[in-house]
């Protein structure tokens, strides 16, 4: 029995070691090396040089502080409007599998296509501007001015996040008991007085999962700015993932960028172990792959 | 009072600010369709142009068999074509396993697999493509496959689903002798098609939009795929070709929109549950 299960087992084992645990530790070895590909003679061990260079260095610092920014800024946007669309869809009797499915729809969609969409939509000659046009307002420089091009990244964020944590919301609302809603209807409680006293403590678990997610999925954010700003103007839109990604692919610092990805991985470890302090799993059963993110939601009957 | 009229006007206003969300969700995409079909390079601004300004598959054209988008595509077509069939067998063999053999190390198995789907990626970027940079794999389709094999999603989905599933007709078929790979592939395979659904659909989502590791792994041209591709025509000219740009992004969404009006409800739960990150 045991052999056999080892059979099944096999295949996905060694494709999961050779091309994940495995880099995942040789990043872990690589980030006390100097390791430049183009001169392999060069390597050498360098022990923690390259995290005090990380942490004495003010492009790393930078773009912590970029992404930062990016966390701050679109959070509290994204989980007030997928609040209200969670909302809304809730109050549908009608036609909710349309809506549900239309703003569903953007999160499916590739983050390059997105971002093309959006490049068009700000470039110079592009729809924004004409309409600003339109208003007889002059052109604004949305990716080429260093105070509007992280905003502009980070409203386009918002767009392409909004539909797909209003549906986790969504799921979550729909665990709360019909009958309760009835009887809080019947006792003369009104809409507003429903959703900040019976809805809103019932989907706090959930909201809170959309705020670590959202937060860890920002912290890695990379297509966005590789395809609107290559992290200009002036690095106002250099993020962590995107100097990491310049560092060893334009620099050749591999051994460098494999330490800013082990800072990367401690602070969205760090992120974690806080969610999980504050979000507690029944215990005894195999983990969903939501367990991970603790996603305090079933998938909803749809 | 809370009367019934009083509430149907409160759904009719939800349904008016829905209506307004949904045309803020679609309106990109009705746009990106919209200057694809253009003429010219210039992007449509007013409302005029949007309906006038004149239709043509011009862009399509330029973007056809032989030319480089062409060739992205194909590519993309090629990678998830290989890639998410083997997921599929590869989630379904390792989850059947993990959820019925005696497995000793099974809790760590499921630990470090739900660990992987949650920490950042792009710290296997380095040594992957130092990997395949020895092994010969940059510029392979394989390079470009085989780190997709090692997704652990689906298998903790399928181990998952196993556990739900009842154990009974197995061990039937078991005590009537059947060699436990004629179990897996005629009895366990066939009854796995709602849980494979999820893994496939979703498993085409992420291999399908896959960006920063074939961004890495392919050094020449011909040998991007379509968002890769998409992603570097932007930025090659200096002035951008917006109609083949656009054309070949709504060429990268079509299989999207099409998977997602057959699958919609297997997406959903895929990423509730942890996919697509």
């Amino acid at each position: 029995m045991r052999s056999r299960s080892f059979l099944g087992l096999l295949p996905w084992s060694l494709c999961f070691a050779v091309f994940g645990l495995v880099p995942l530790l040789a990043a872990l070895l690589l980030s006390f090396y100097f390791m430049n590909p183009l001169r392999p003679d060069l390597t050498h061990w360098v022990g923690a040089a390259n995290y005090a260079r990380a942490l004495g260095s003010p492009a790393f610092w930078h773009a912590l502080r970029t992404t930062a920014i990016f966390v701050v800024g679109t959070l509290p946007v994204t989980l007030l409007l997928a609040y209200i669309v969670a909302a809304l869809l809730g109050r549908l009797r009608r036609g909710e599998a349309f809506f549900r499915a239309a703003i569903f729809f953007p999160a499916t969609l590739s983050m390059v296509v997105i971002a093309l969409i959006f490049k068009s939509l700000y470039a110079e000659q592009g729809l924004l501007n004409g309409w600003l046009e339109a208003l007889g307002s002059p052109p604004v420089h949305w990716l080429q001015d260093p105070r509007l091009a992280l905003p502009s990244i980070m409203a386009m964020d918002v767009w392409a996040s909004v539909g797909y944590y209003a549906i986790l919301i969504l799921a979550g609302r729909k665990t709360l008991p019909v009958e309760q809603l009835e009887a809080a209807r019947l006792e003369g409680m009104r809409t507003l007085e429903i959703e900040r006293r019976i809805i809103l403590p019932h989907v706090k678990p959930v909201l809170l999962f959309v705020v670590l997610l959202n937060t860890v999925r920002s912290f890695q954010i990379f297509i966005e700015v590789f395809v609107l700003t290559r992290g200009g103007p002036l690095d106002s839109t250099l993020t962590l993932v995107y100097h990491l990604y310049e560092r060893a692919f334009y620099h050749f610092e591999m051994g460098y960028a494999c330490a800013i990805a082990y800072l990367l991985l401690l602070l969205v470890g760090a992120i974690l172990l806080v969610q999980r302090r504050l979000v507690a799993r029944a215990p005894g059963e195999i983990p969903r792959a939501s367990a991970v993110t603790q996603a305090p939601v079933e998938a909803p009957a749809l | 009072m809370n009367s019934a009229g009083a509430n149907r006007v409160g759904r009719n206003r939800a349904g008016w600010a829905l209506s307004a969300f949904v045309l803020l969700s679609l309106a990109p995409l009705i746009y990106m369709a919209r200057v694809s079909l253009g003429v010219g390079n210039s992007l449509p601004i007013a409302p005029s142009d949007w309906w006038g300004g004149g239709f043509s598959l011009d862009h399509y054209r330029a973007i056809g068999p032989g030319s480089g988008m062409g060739r992205f595509a194909l590519n993309s077509l090629v990678v998830t074509g290989i890639a998410v069939p083997l997921q599929i067998l590869l989630s379904a063999a390792a989850g059947h396993a993990l959820a019925r053999g005696r497995i000793r190390a099974q809790g760590l198995y499921l630990g470090l697999a739900t660990a992987f789907l949650i920490l950042p990626r792009q710290v296997t970027l380095v040594p992957l493509y130092l990997l395949f940079a020895k092994l010969g794999l940059l510029d392979t389709y394989a390079g470009l496959i085989l780190p997709h094999l090692a997704d652990p999603f689906g298998v903790l989905f399928m181990a998952h689903y196993y556990q739900t599933m009842s154990p009974e007709l197995e061990e039937a078929a078991r005590t009537d002798g059947w060699s436990p790979g004629a179990i897996f592939w005629r009895i366990v395979l066939p009854l796995s098609g709602p849980g494979l659904a999820v893994v496939g659909v979703n498993g085409f989502l992420t291999t399908w939009n896959a960006f920063l590791h074939p961004l890495v792994l392919t050094t020449s041209e011909s040998m991007r795929t379509l968002p890769v591709g998409l992603a570097l025509f932007a930025q090659s000219e200096h002035s951008v070709d917006w109609g083949a740009l656009l054309a070949g992004s709504t060429l990268a969404t079509a299989p999207v929109v099409l998977a997602f009006l057959l699958f919609q409800r297997q997406i959903v739960e895929g990423l509730l549950q942890g996919s697509g990150r």
